[in-house]
């Protein structure tokens, strides 16, 4: 009885052993051949060429989020909506980040969040002395509030917008029903 | 079969929590749309900082007042402090008060009080819990405000200037909207946008 038990209790422990050393080496493997974490470029962009980017004719819906380094729940939506970028782009969605950030801070703070976030959608900075003309060509009733995520169409109307914290599970709805029409 | 139940309970709980903290924030379909530019602003009693009940028409200037929706951690609204504390003591004097609204779900009062001091901030702060006055106002962004005349009617909503940075003003639109009325002028331009931080709503 006790030499079967024994006998059980080192058998656990080799199979156990057998699962932990590939796990293990798997994780030393993978550690070696992480990738160091890739440049994020940020460009600069004015009011026009935001116009143009929003108008300009696309096969598929535009996704538009405006965000800053300095906005509480723009960093904590971040991570979702990297998400929903690596679930939908490029296939079925264009997406867009475009920061409100200082232009002294486009190749510093900015770059940095989102390399940490791991974000690679397109990203812009605005770079205006009016914000104005901006946000109303963005959306005639929009004041200006952040954070604010746009979902446009291929004609480039609005079909979808949040002020505040996005909702993930009602974007997604949105995205989802845009790419079945 | 028990532990089943309280399992599916769990998870329909989990969800509905996720759905929850997912989607704070509001569609700006939702937010109210501001009156019009001459519309006549109901007056209003809010508590403020230390829970006293302040009516409007016992704080407001002869000549008009300044609301401003503020915040305690919104950089933007922090970044026109000074210029708001300077808007105050400017004006006083020409029968126009300033006064601060904080209608941030996550500020509490003491909060508001403390941000205050430290900040130098000098022009009564009124809190709006339940948010009715931002609503009446479309109010959706720290820092936004309203310059109302003597006789409550609504003659300027936007930003303060167009930079956050003050060496970059280049459009000082709500020190024109007060002057060109304090003159008897009319206001050039009654609205200007500018960024700012979302109104944390109850």
């Amino acid at each position: 009885m006790r030499f079967s038990h024994n006998l059980l209790s080192v058998g656990l422990i080799v199979l156990l052993a057998s699962f932990a050393v590939p796990a293990q080496r798997k994780s030393r493997t993978a550690r070696r051949a992480k990738p160091a974490p890739a440049k994020v470029s940020v460009e600069a962009i004015n009011t026009d060429a935001l116009k143009v980017l929003i108008a300009k004719p696309k096969d598929k819906p535009l996704l538009v989020s405006f965000w800053a380094t300095w906005c509480d729940p723009c960093r904590d939506e971040f991570p979702d909506l990297v998400k929903i970028d690596k679930d939908y782009r490029p296939q079925s969605l264009d997406f867009v980040t475009i920061s409100l950030d200082e232009v002294a801070d486009i190749k510093t703070s900015v770059p940095a969040f989102l390399s940490q976030m791991k974000a690679t959608m397109p990203a812009y900075l605005l770079d205006v002395k009016d914000p104005e003309p901006a946000i109303n060509a963005v959306d005639p009733r929009w004041q200006g509030d952040l954070p604010a995520t746009f979902l446009y169409n291929a004609k480039g109307e609005i079909i979808y917008k949040h002020v505040g914290r996005v909702n993930t599970v009602e974007l997604r709805e949105a995205i989802e029903k845009l790419i079945k029409n | 079969m028990k532990t089943r139940n309280v399992s599916i309970l769990l998870a329909a709980i989990l969800v509905i929590v996720g759905a929850v903290v997912a989607g704070s924030g509001r569609s700006s379909s939702e937010i109210p749309a501001p009156p019009a530019i001459g519309a006549t602003i109901e007056e209003f009693t809010l508590p403020d900082v230390d829970g006293h009940d302040r009516a409007f028409k016992s704080l407001k200037g002869k000549n008009g007042t300044v609301l401003i929706f503020i915040a305690v951690q919104c950089p933007v609204s922090n970044a026109y402090n000074e210029r708001m504390e300077k808007l105050a003591e400017d004006y006083q004097a020409k029968g126009v008060a300033v006064i601060g609204i904080n209608a941030n779900a996550s500020d509490d009062a003491a909060t508001v009080k403390a941000h205050a001091a430290t900040k130098g901030l000098k022009f009564p702060i009124l809190k709006d819990p339940a948010n009715k006055l931002a609503d009446k106002l479309g109010a959706s962004k720290t820092p936004e405000a309203y310059f109302i005349d003597g006789n409550n009617k609504l003659l300027y909503h936007g930003r303060i200037d167009n930079s956050q940075n003050p060496d970059a003003i280049e459009s000082n639109d709500l020190r024109q909207a007060i002057d060109s009325a304090l003159g008897g002028k009319p206001i050039e331009k009654p609205e200007a946008k500018a960024f700012g931080c979302s109104i944390k709503r109850a």
